[in-house]
C-alpha cells in the first residue's frame, strides 16, 4: 500500500488506478465486521436490501414480516462493549401497525434514485407503494394484478420515473410516479416475472427475467421486446477490449468461428456503442435478417424461434447488469450463474463455481463497481466471484439461513447482505485495530493455564 | 510497561524454541559431561604443575565452592528460562524446568506410546470393535491410514482421546493435548481441523468427546478462537444439530448431551468471548431468539438466586427489627405480667406449704429408722416417706390447687414459650445499639431462669400432672388408683398401725414398679401380662382391704382363667365354617335371596327355594388337609473329587451316589449293616473267629472301596476332559456361524455369557460400535418371532384353510 501510495506522489500511476487498486485490495480483505452492528428490527426474512445512490449513507430493507426499516450506515446510533462493538438501529422503520402498510411480505424495497426522500417497496399483497421518507407516510400505491416479486428504478433516468414491476403476472407493468397510473404494459413472458432491472447504458431498457427461463429486453418506447437471450446461443469469452480490438479482429473471427458460432454479431460488435437502446435495437434488428432463416414476426422485431429461447432452465431469480451496461449476470433456479454479452445476446460460457442457489425466491446479486467482482448468494454462504474467469474468491459464512440478497455499496467497499435468519450483516475491509488502554474489558487473548 | 512485556515476550519465545532445540535428555546428557571435563582438565594441570595440595578444610571447602560455582554456571546452558543469575533462582528455575517441563514431555510421550502400543498390539483385521468402527467410518478408513504421518502428534493423540466410550476426556490425554498444541501454531491449525474432522464423524459420543476437547482449547488459544469461529455455524449445525437435514447420529441419549452441552458452551463463550467475535454473537442470538433455544443461562440464574437470597434476608431483618421495637416498647408491661403470675402461684404454694406444715411432724418417726432392719427396706421406706412429704391435693386445698394449675398452664404455655421467643429474637436481632439489647436479653434470661424456678416448684408441689398421663390413659388410671389408695391409706390410719401398713404399702408400691416396667415392655399383652402381677398382690395383699384391690382381684383372676384357656385354645385357620360358630342353626335358609328380602323391583322372591338345614352343615363343615411335618432331608454328603462333600438333598437316592446313608466327617459311610450283623453272631461260640474275619472283611472292603474310588476319579477325569473338548467345539462353531450377520453376533454373545468367562469379558467391554448397536429387547424377540416369514405364512395358512372349511361346511354340494 505504501508503495502504491509513493507510486502515486511519484505521478507513476494515475488517480484512476490508484484508486481502483486500493479498493480491489480492499475487496479482497472483506470479512465479517465484528464493530458493526445493524440491529436488525425484522421479524421475518430480509428480502431486499438497498443502499441509497446520492449519498451512500442508508440502508432501506425490506422483510417477510412485512416491514421495510431504514439504517444509517455512516453513524452508529450507541456503541457496546467499550465503544468496541458500534451498533446501528433502524432510523425509522414501517410495517404492518402502519395504517397504510403492507399486509403480506415485502419482497422488494428500492430507494428513489435521485434522492433519499422517497423510497419504493413492493409487496406479496399485490401492491407497490411509494413512501415519503420524512414523513413516513405513503405517497402512492399502485394495486398490481398478483404478488410484486421485483421492482426496479432507473438509475440513469432523467426523463421518466417509471417503476418497473415484476408481478406474479405476465406482464410486467411500469408504474409512473408522475401520473400515479400505469405508463407501460409489457407483455411477452409466459410466467410471473421474478426479477426486474433497468439497463445501466440506457434509460429507455430495462431487462426482465421471468419464471419461463426468459430474460428479455424492452425498449420502453417502441411496442414489444427486442431481444431474448438464448443460452445455447454463445460465444466463448469476453470481447477484448475496444482499444485493442480492431488489430485483432481476424484473430477473433477465427477464434469465434472456430466455436461454431455465428461470428456475425462479432464482427459488427466494434461498430457503435450508443449509450441508449436505440442504437442497440438497430443492431439486433441488424441482424436479424442475415440469419435469414425465418423472416415472420410474431412481435415486433422478433422471430418466433427466437421469441421461445430460454437463458436458464427454470425461473431466472436474479439478474444484475455490469456498471458499463455492456454485460449481464443472469442467476437461474438451475443453480447456474450466466454472464451474457449484452451487445451480441450471447451466453460467454463463463464457468461460475456455484454449488446450490436458492430456488424458492428472487436473489438479489451485486457487484463491485470495477465489475471485477460479483457476490451471490448461495444458501447460507455469500461467494464472490471474478466475474470474467467464474472463479471463487471469497465465501462469507456467517448466515445461519438462506442469503436473499446482497448489496454493495462502493463508497466504503462494504457488503451488505440478508438472510432467513433475519440478520442483516456487514462485511467491511478491515478491522480497526483497538486500543489497548481501557482495562475494563475482557481481553482476548490467550490463557493456557498449564 | 508495554514495550517490556512484549520484549519479555519475544525473550520466551526464543528460549521457547531453543528449548525445542535443547529439549531432548540425551542432549542434556551431552551438555553435561562437556563441563565435567572441562574440570578434570583444571585440576589435572594442576597437579600437573607440582602445585602442592593444601589438604587444609579451608582449601577443601573453597574447592567446593568452586566446583558449585562451575555447575552452576552450567546450568544456564541447558535450561532455557533462566530468570536471574543468582544462585537460588538459578536452581529454582531448573527444577522448574526439570521437573513441570520434562514431565509434560514424558506424560506425551506415555500417550503417544501407548497409542503406538494400542495399535500394534490390536491387529485390525481381528478386532470386532475395530472392524466395527471402519464401518462407521465408511470410506475415511482408507485415507486415515494415509494421513495419519500428516496428522502428527495432535491429530493421534485427539483421535485417542475421542475413541473412548468415557463420559470425559481422559485428563492426561487431554492435558498431553494442550502442551502440544500450546508449543506451535501449527501444530493448533491441525488440532483445529482435526476436531472438525471429528465433529463430522457419525457417532455422537465422538462428536461429544471432540466438543469437550474444543471447548478447552476455545477458551485458552486466540488463534485457535479465530479458526473455530469461521466455522461456527458448521459446529453448531454439527453439535446443535438445529439443521433438519443434518440430524444427530445415534445414539440418542448421548445425542442430547451433547446437545445441552453444546448450547452451554456456546453460551459460555458468547459470555466471554462475545465481543470479540461476531460469529459468536450470531451464533447464540439465532439459536436464541430465532430458533428459541433454552439456554441454562447460568450466570443469570445464580445472580437471580443471590438477589433472592438477599432479598430474603433483608425481610426477615425487617421482621427482627419490627418484632424488637415492639417488644421494647411494652417490655415493661410485659414483664409485670409475668412478675404477677409468678407472684400469685408463689402465693399459692405458700399456701398449700402453710397447711401441710401441721402434718409431716407426725408422719416422721425417727426411732423408727431403728426398728427397721435391712437397708434396701429402709431405702423404700426413705422414698415413700419423701413421697409422703409432698403436698396433696384433698378436700380442703382443692381451690388452691385449682388456681393453680390455671396458673400453672398459663406459665407454661405462654410466659415460658414468649419469653423463649423474645430471648431468640434478640439474639437474632441486629440493632445499633447493643447495650439496650443486651439488658434487655439479660433480663429476660432472668426472668426466664426465675420461671423455670417456679414451674419446678408447682411440678415438685404436685399440681402439674405428669407427662406420661396422657399417654395411655387407661393403664394410669389404673395405677394411679391404686397410689391413691395407698395414700388414703397412709394418711387415714392410725401411726401404730402405720408402719405395717407402710410396709405393705412399700411392696405393693415396688411392685407396681416392677409391673410398670415389665408393662412397657409388652404393652400388647396386656391383660396376660397383668396376670401374674394381680395374682401376687391378691395372695400377699390379704391384709389390706381395699375396695380397689378387690376389683384388681375380680379382674385378675378373670384374667387367669382366659390365659389358661388361650394357652390350650387351638389355632385355626379361617374358614365359612366359622361364621356360624356355636350357634347350631336349624333354620332353612332362603336360596339366593341376599338382598332380595323385600318383594320389590329386584325381582320376586321365591320362598320355596330354601337350602335344609342338614345341608347347610354339609356346607359348612370344617376341612382340612392333611399337612406332612416337613422334616430336615439329610445331604447326601458322599465324597467329592473337589474333597468336598455332596450338597444334594435328596429323599432317599442321590442320584449320583446312590442311597443316602449316614456318613461321617470325611464322607465315608458308617457302615450300619456291619453293626447288625455284628449283633447276629454274638450268639456263636468263637468271638476270636469272628473279630479275625471281620477285619478280614473290612480290610477287603476298604481295599475294594478305593480301587472303586481310583476308577471312578480316572472315568470323572476322562469325562472332564471330553466335555472341555466338546464345549470348545461348540464355541468354535459357534462363533464361525455367527460371524456372518451382525444380529446373529448380538444372539451368538448373549449365549456367550453361558458358555464362558472369555466371551462376557468381550461382550463387556463397551466400544463406540458397541454404543451404537440396538438393544435386543424383549419386544424385538418377540415381533422377530411373531413376524418372520415362516410364522406368518403359517398364520395365513391356517387362516385361509379355516375359511376353506367354513365355506366346504356352508356350501356342502358346490364343487
Amino acid at each position: 500500500m505504501w508503495k502504491e501510495i509513493g507510486d502515486r506522489e511519484m505521478g507513476k500511476i494515475r488517480p484512476n488506478s490508484f484508486s481502483s487498486q486500493i479498493k480491489s485490495n480492499r475487496i479482497s480483505n472483506l470479512q465479517l465486521s465484528n464493530n458493526k452492528d445493524i440491529v436488525s428490527p425484522h421479524r421475518g426474512s430480509v428480502n431486499s436490501l438497498q443502499v441509497d445512490l446520492t449519498e451512500g449513507r442508508y440502508l432501506l430493507s425490506g422483510a417477510s414480516d412485512a416491514s421495510a426499516a431504514v439504517y444509517d450506515v455512516q453513524r452508529a446510533t450507541d456503541y457496546e462493549g467499550n465503544g468496541l462493538i458500534a451498533k446501528h438501529k433502524c432510523l425509522f422503520s414501517v410495517d404492518k401497525q402502519h395504517e397504510k402498510g403492507h399486509k403480506y411480505a415485502i419482497s422488494s424495497a428500492i430507494w428513489y434514485p435521485v434522492d433519499t426522500g422517497l423510497f419504493v417497496t413492493g409487496s406479496y399483497d399485490h401492491y407497490v407503494k411509494v413512501w415519503d421518507t420524512n414523513t413516513t407516510q405513503v405517497v402512492m400505491s399502485f394495486k398490481m394484478p398478483g404478488k410484486v416479486y421485483r421492482t426496479a428504478m432507473s438509475p440513469l433516468a432523467t426523463s421518466h420515473m417509471l417503476i418497473a414491476a415484476g408481478t406474479e403476472d405476465v406482464q410486467v407493468r411500469l408504474c409512473d410516479i408522475a401520473s400515479g397510473a400505469f405508463a407501460h404494459t409489457l407483455s411477452g413472458h409466459r410466467d410471473g416475472v421474478m426479477t426486474v432491472e433497468w439497463s445501466t447504458s440506457s434509460e429507455w431498457v430495462l431487462i426482465t427475467g421471468g419464471c419461463d427461463g426468459a430474460i428479455r429486453f424492452w425498449d420502453i418506447r417502441r411496442a414489444g421486446c427486442f431481444l431474448v437471450l438464448d443460452q445455447s446461443q454463445s460465444q466463448l469469452g469476453r470481447r477484448p477490449p475496444v482499444l485493442a480490438r480492431s488489430a485483432a479482429n481476424k484473430v477473433n473471427v477465427s477464434k469465434s468461428l472456430s466455436a461454431g458460432q455465428n461470428s456475425l454479431g462479432k464482427q459488427r460488435a466494434p461498430q457503435k456503442k450508443v449509450s441508449n437502446g436505440h442504437g442497440m435495437k438497430q443492431s439486433t434488428i441488424g441482424r436479424m435478417p442475415t440469419k435469414g432463416s425465418v423472416r415472420q414476426r410474431l412481435h415486433p422485431g422478433m422471430l418466433s424461434i427466437q421469441d421461445r429461447a430460454t437463458a436458464h432452465y427454470g425461473a431466472v431469480t436474479g439478474l444484475k447488469v455490469t456498471d458499463d451496461g455492456m454485460y449481464l449476470l443472469s442467476a437461474g433456479s438451475d443453480s447456474r450463474i450466466k454472464l451474457w454479452d449484452l451487445e451480441s445476446g450471447y451466453n460467454t460460457l463463463v464457468n461460475f463455481e456455484v454449488v446450490r442457489l436458492q430456488t424458492s425466491k428472487a436473489i438479489q446479486l451485486a457487484i463491485s463497481q470495477d465489475s471485477a467482482q460479483v457476490f451471490v448468494p448461495c444458501m447460507t454462504v455469500v461467494k464472490a466471484f471474478d466475474v470474467w474467469s467464474g472463479k471463487m474468491s471469497l465465501a462469507f459464512r456467517g448466515h445461519y439461513e438462506s442469503v436473499n440478497c446482497c448489496w454493495f455499496s462502493s463508497q466504503d467497499q462494504e457488503l451488505y447482505t440478508g438472510g432467513n435468519d433475519r440478520q442483516i450483516l456487514v462485511w467491511s475491509p478491515c478491522q480497526p485495530i483497538p486500543d489497548d488502554t481501557d482495562a475494563g474489558r475482557v481481553k482476548d487473548e490467550d490463557n493456557w493455564s498449564d | 510497561m508495554k514495550a517490556l512485556s512484549c520484549c519479555n515476550l519475544q525473550w520466551i519465545r526464543s528460549s521457547l524454541s531453543s528449548k525445542s532445540a535443547l529439549l531432548s535428555a540425551e542432549q542434556v546428557g551431552v551438555a553435561m559431561p562437556m563441563v565435567h571435563d572441562k574440570k578434570h582438565e583444571n585440576t589435572y594441570t594442576r597437579t600437573f604443575l607440582g602445585v602442592e595440595y593444601i589438604h587444609s578444610d579451608v582449601e577443601a571447602q573453597r574447592q567446593q565452592h568452586e566446583k558449585l560455582k562451575q555447575r552452576l554456571y552450567a546450568l544456564p546452558a541447558i535450561v532455557p528460562n533462566i530468570s536471574k543469575m543468582d544462585k537460588a533462582s538459578l536452581l529454582g528455575d531448573a527444577i522448574a524446568y526439570n521437573i513441570n517441563e520434562l514431565q509434560a514431555k514424558l506424560q506425551i510421550m506415555e500417550a503417544e506410546r501407548e497409542t503406538f502400543g494400542s495399535t500394534s498390539r490390536v491387529s485390525p483385521g481381528l478386532d470386532p470393535n475395530k472392524n466395527a468402527e471402519s464401518r462407521i467410518r465408511g470410506p475415511n478408513i482408507t485415507l486415515q491410514a494415509v494421513d495419519d504421518e500428516e496428522r502428527g502428534k495432535v491429530g493421534t493423540l485427539i483421535e485417542k482421546a475421542t475413541n473412548s466410550t468415557a463420559a470425559e476426556v481422559d485428563p492426561r490425554l487431554l492435558k498431553a493435548i494442550k502442551s502440544v498444541v500450546r508449543s506451535s501454531d501449527s501444530e493448533l491449525r491441525l488440532a483445529a481441523h482435526t476436531l472438525m474432522d471429528l465433529m463430522k464423524r457419525d457417532h455422537s459420543q465422538v462428536r461429544y468427546l471432540t466438543l469437550l476437547i474444543i471447548d478447552e482449547l476455545f477458551m485458552r488459544s486466540k488463534l485457535f478462537r479465530t479458526l473455530l469461529v469461521e466455522n461456527l455455524d458448521q459446529l453448531l449445525a454439527l453439535s446443535v444439530g438445529f439443521r433438519r437435514n443434518m440430524p444427530l447420529p445415534a445414539p440418542p441419549a448421548i445425542a442430547s448431551t451433547l446437545r445441552s452441552k453444546a448450547i452451554e458452551f456456546l453460551e459460555k463463550w458468547n459470555a466471554s468471548f462475545g465481543i470479540h467475535y461476531r460469529q459468536l454473537r450470531l451464533g447464540f442470538d439465532y439459536l436464541k431468539n430465532t430458533l428459541r433455544f433454552q439456554f441454562p443461562n447460568l450466570q443469570e440464574t445464580a445472580a437471580r438466586i443471590d438477589r433472592e437470597r438477599r432479598e430474603r434476608e433483608r425481610r426477615t431483618r425487617e421482621i427482627l427489627q419490627n418484632k424488637f421495637e415492639t417488644l421494647k416498647t411494652n417490655f415493661s408491661s410485659v414483664k409485670e405480667e409475668i412478675r404477677a403470675t409468678v407472684d400469685e402461684i408463689r402465693q399459692c404454694l405458700d399456701i398449700v406449704r402453710t397447711k401441710e406444715e401441721c402434718m409431716p411432724p407426725i408422719l416422721l418417726d425417727d426411732e423408727d429408722f431403728v426398728e427397721f432392719r435391712p437397708a434396701e427396706l429402709r431405702q423404700i421406706r426413705l422414698d415413700s416417706l419423701k413421697e409422703g412429704e409432698k403436698v396433696h391435693e384433698n378436700n380442703d386445698n382443692k381451690v388452691v390447687f385449682d388456681a393453680l394449675r390455671e396458673l400453672y398452664k398459663l406459665l407454661v404455655t405462654k410466659h415460658l414459650a414468649s419469653v423463649q421467643e423474645r430471648i431468640s429474637l434478640l439474639i437474632r436481632v441486629e440493632v445499633a445499639d447493643n447495650r439496650s439489647r443486651d439488658s434487655m436479653l439479660k433480663e429476660l434470661i432472668d426472668i426466664r431462669n426465675s420461671l423455670m424456678s417456679v414451674k419446678k416448684d408447682c411440678e415438685e408441689s404436685g399440681c402439674a400432672l405428669p407427662r406420661t398421663a396422657k399417654n395411655n390413659e387407661e393403664e394410669e388410671d389404673f395405677w394411679e388408683e391404686g397410689n391413691f389408695g395407698s395414700t388414703e391409706n397412709e394418711i387415714t390410719t392410725e401411726p401404730g398401725k402405720h408402719k405395717e401398713v407402710e410396709s405393705s404399702n412399700a411392696e405393693e408400691k415396688s411392685k407396681s414398679i416392677e409391673d410398670r416396667n415389665f408393662k412397657k415392655s409388652n404393652k400388647r399383652s396386656e391383660s396376660l401380662a397383668k396376670v401374674p402381677a394381680s395374682s401376687k398382690v391378691k395372695a400377699k395383699d390379704k391384709d389390706c382391704s381395699n375396695l380397689s384391690s378387690k376389683g384388681k382381684e375380680t379382674l385378675g383372676s378373670e384374667n387367669s382363667v382366659r390365659s389358661e384357656l388361650l394357652a390350650e385354645a387351638p389355632v385355626l385357620k379361617w374358614g365359612s365354617f366359622l361364621d356360624n360358630w356355636g350357634s347350631v342353626s336349624n333354620r332353612d335358609t332362603l336360596a339366593n335371596q341376599k338382598g332380595l328380602e323385600l318383594d320389590n323391583h329386584w325381582g320376586r322372591v321365591d320362598y320355596d327355594a330354601v337350602i335344609p338345614a342338614e345341608k347347610i352343615a354339609e356346607l359348612n363343615l370344617q376341612a382340612t388337609i392333611y399337612q406332612e411335618k416337613l422334616g430336615e432331608i439329610q445331604p447326601c454328603r458322599a465324597p467329592l473329587n473337589k474333597g468336598a462333600l455332596c450338597q444334594r438333598r435328596d429323599l432317599k437316592v442321590c442320584p449320583f451316589h446312590g442311597p443316602i446313608i449316614p456318613r461321617d466327617d470325611a464322607g465315608n459311610a458308617i457302615n450300619q449293616n456291619s453293626s447288625t450283623e455284628d449283633t447276629d453272631p454274638d450268639s456263636g461260640s468263637d468271638l476270636v473267629e469272628q473279630l479275625a474275619k471281620q477285619a478280614v472283611k473290612n480290610v477287603r472292603e476298604q481295599d475294594k472301596e478305593e480301587a472303586r474310588k481310583r476308577k471312578l476319579a480316572k472315568q470323572s477325569l476322562q469325562r472332564e476332559k471330553l466335555a472341555k473338548v466338546r464345549e470348545h467345539n461348540e464355541a468354535v462353531l459357534r462363533d464361525a456361524a455367527m460371524a456372518s450377520t451382525s444380529i446373529s453376533a448380538a444372539f451368538g454373545e448373549d449365549m456367550g455369557e453361558t458358555v464362558g468367562e472369555g466371551s462376557v469379558a468381550r461382550r463387556n467391554k463397551q466400544t463406540l460400535a458397541s454404543m451404537l448397536r440396538k438393544k435386543v429387547t424383549t419386544k424385538d424377540r418377540l415381533s422377530q418371532r411373531l413376524l418372520n416369514t415362516r410364522a406368518t405364512d403359517a398364520t395365513i395358512r391356517q387362516m385361509t384353510q379355516g375359511e376353506d372349511a367354513t365355506y366346504k361346511e356352508a356350501f356342502p354340494n358346490q364343487w
